[in-house]
């Protein structure tokens, strides 16, 4: 793999653009300056020849007069003595040359001394003669004298090289000036900002801030560095926060997912409820968004005894699932023991359940029916149900469509609220007859809340069972877990429906 | 009168003259901690003599509900100091059978049912 490039640090870019724009500068500062020291240098030249063509102009109108060839060969020399006077030519007023000389090896110069002052090469002065001082005489010649391109050049062109030789060395140091002013100003604590953001771990941005720039704590750099800190400190307790959140979430989920195993995993199969000869049963649980704490079993017993137990712990989750846990177990074991008196069967139960909570100190309690089912000695399609215990009122529809409610407020008192319910514990007994259907249910069915908080309520439910009571208890309870989910609509389930439907065969 | 607690659906006020705590609309708070604030405030309002609880605007009420009214009456029980009302109302469903409850608990509360 070809090795990156290494990016131009932000100083080299700075010096670079620098360099660049004060040569740029430099470049027109110096051809404005070479502009006007070629204008100079042509004035200057002009009145120097003017000046030097005045002072010879005598001599050279008294050497024309007098056709002297002497004299005229002087003024040719003379003008000669000059540095930038390249040739003379002196002529008298036919046109016939009278002197003429040449400085040898005097070029026309380069091209560039040719468009810089080739235009101004060549001088012509008419020689007229005085007359008293006026200056009206008659004309008696012609000096022509041609400059030296490349004496007049010289001068200009050293003047150049210096001229550019110091604006380059200007333009270096005042950005090296710049460059450096800028870095320690600037760039620098820059730099030095940029480092330490780098070294900020994203995933922990408030683990390092940034510590004061030096010389900048209250200037824009300070800013810059205190608006840096400022957001990292925020970021970072948005993200703890965001990981508190998720922990929780986490949590939650996990304790509501136990929780749900928890309720199902006790509950009788279909397996179990099939092996009941005596009994059509049906049951159905649905745990609430929030697992709520809902209870029911079915216990095959000997000679066709059936016990069944439904109940309600206040609350939701972890907790009630827990004591929902704790109370399928202890009544399993009571039935096992075949403890039948119902006070102290519910008695124990609810000592267990009150201390148990006590030391969980969660302040759990929960509403518990249990039904001793006996069939007829005579009859096998006959039999006696025995209810005790608080808990909703249980539903009895006869053949025919009677319906009775059994109402358990006075057959016992929440489990766990108080450590002795004993006195407040009752047994009531229905007989049942073939045909005849039980409903047991917990408050989630009848609380069950449509969008204008109307609930399902305990009418409704005895209405739906006795419309579908000569069908199967399977049909029974798919009709009314159906009505009431109709009933719901889009409403979340607020609590855990349980519903069991009995029939006598 | 004052509100002393109010949530989405619900609302406590508190009459200091009459001494008349009065829960109205639907509660259905999640848990007995949830119900803490309502709880405390009954304990706390009375320390002696006559209290009214009035729930006859109370159209809803859950069992985590219904568990912080048993808890707050058995506390009231023992205390022996409280001289406790509590007003039903025949017309909601949940409050014939479970203020029923309440009663058991401590049979000395007067419970009036209009």
């Amino acid at each position: 793999m070809a090795k990156a490039r290494t990016p131009l640090g932000i100083t080299a870019k700075q010096g670079l653009v620098t360099m660049v724009v004060v040569l740029v500068l430099g470049l027109a500062g110096s051809m404005m300056e070479l502009y006007y020291d070629w204008h100079a240098t042509r004035t200057q030249l002009a009145t120097q020849v003017s000046q030097t063509l005045d002072t010879i102009s005598g001599s050279a109108v008294e050497a024309a007069y007098q056709l002297s060839p002497d004299l005229s060969v002087r003024v040719v020399d003379g003008l000669l003595g000059h540095d930038i006077v390249a040739a003379v030519r002196l002529y008298d007023n036919f046109g016939d040359l009278l002197a003429e000389g040449r400085r040898p090896g005097d070029g026309a110069g380069s091209r560039l001394a040719q468009m810089l002052f080739g235009d101004m090469a060549e001088f012509k002065r008419t020689l007229v003669r005085d007359r008293g001082g006026a200056n009206d005489g008659a004309t008696v010649g012609e000096l022509k004298v041609s400059l030296s391109v490349g004496a007049m050049t010289r001068g200009f062109y050293d003047r150049a090289l210096v001229n550019a030789a110091l604006g380059l060395l200007r333009s270096l140091a005042i950005s090296a000036l710049v460059v450096a002013v800028f870095y320690v100003m600037i760039t620098r604590p820059l730099v030095r900002l940029a480092q330490l953001v780098g070294r900020i771990d994203p995933t922990r941005p408030g683990a390092l801030l940034l510590p004061p720039l030096p010389g900048h704590e209250t200037d824009e750099l300070g800013q810059l560095a205190g608006s840096l800190n400022a957001m990292l400190v925020a970021a970072q307790q948005g993200m703890d926060q965001r990981d508190r959140a998720q922990a929780e979430n986490v949590r939650l989920g996990t304790e509501l997912e136990v929780s749900r195993r928890i309720q199902q995993m006790v509950l009788p199969t279909l397996g179990e409820l099939a092996e009941i000869k005596g009994l059509d049963l049906a049951a159905y649980m649905e745990a609430a968004t929030e697992v709520g704490g809902d209870y029911y079993d079915i216990l095959k017993g000997e000679n066709g005894r059936v016990r069944i137990g439904i109940g309600d712990v206040t609350g939701h989750g972890l907790e009630s699932g827990v004591v929902m846990l704790m109370t399928q177990s202890a009544v399993r074991t009571l039935v096992t023991c075949d403890e039948r008196d119902a006070v102290r069967l519910l008695d124990v139960l609810n000592r267990t359940i009150y201390h148990n909570t006590q030391r969980m100190g969660c302040d759990k309690n929960l509403t518990l029916a249990l039904l001793d089912y006996r069939p007829e000695d005579s009859d096998a399609a006959a039999g006696h149900l025995r209810i005790s215990g608080q808990h909703e009122s249980v539903i009895v529809v006869r053949v025919g469509g009677d319906v009775e409610l059994v109402d358990t407020i006075d057959l016992g008192l929440p489990l766990g609220l108080v450590d002795d319910i004993g006195s407040f514990v009752a047994e009531t007994s229905i007989p049942l007859h073939a045909g005849d259907t039980v409903v047991l249910y917990t408050d989630g069915i009848t609380e069950a809340a449509d969008r204008d908080h109307n609930l399902y309520g305990l009418e409704r439910l005895c209405e739906t069972v006795r419309r579908h009571a000569d069908q199967p208890a399977t049909a029974i309870k798919d009709a009314v877990i159906a009505d009431v989910k109709r009933h719901a609509g889009d409403q979340p389930l607020y609590d855990d429906l349980t519903l069991i439907v009995m029939k006598q065969n | 009168m004052e509100t002393v607690i109010t949530g989405e659906s619900y609302s406590l006020d508190w009459n200091p003259e009459t001494r008349t705590a009065a829960l109205k609309g639907i509660l259905r708070l999640n848990g007995l901690e949830e119900y803490a604030p309502i709880a405390r405030f009954l304990l706390d309002a009375v320390p002696h003599g006559s209290m009214t609880l009035d729930l006859r605007g109370l159209e809803f009420l859950n069992s985590s509900g219904i568990a912080t009214l048993s808890k707050f009456v058995i506390e009231i029980r023992n205390r022996k100091t409280v001289d406790l009302t509590v007003l039903g109302s025949k017309a909601v469903a949940w409050q014939g059978k479970s203020l029923v409850n309440l009663g058991k608990l401590m049979p000395a509360l007067r419970m009036e049912f209009v």
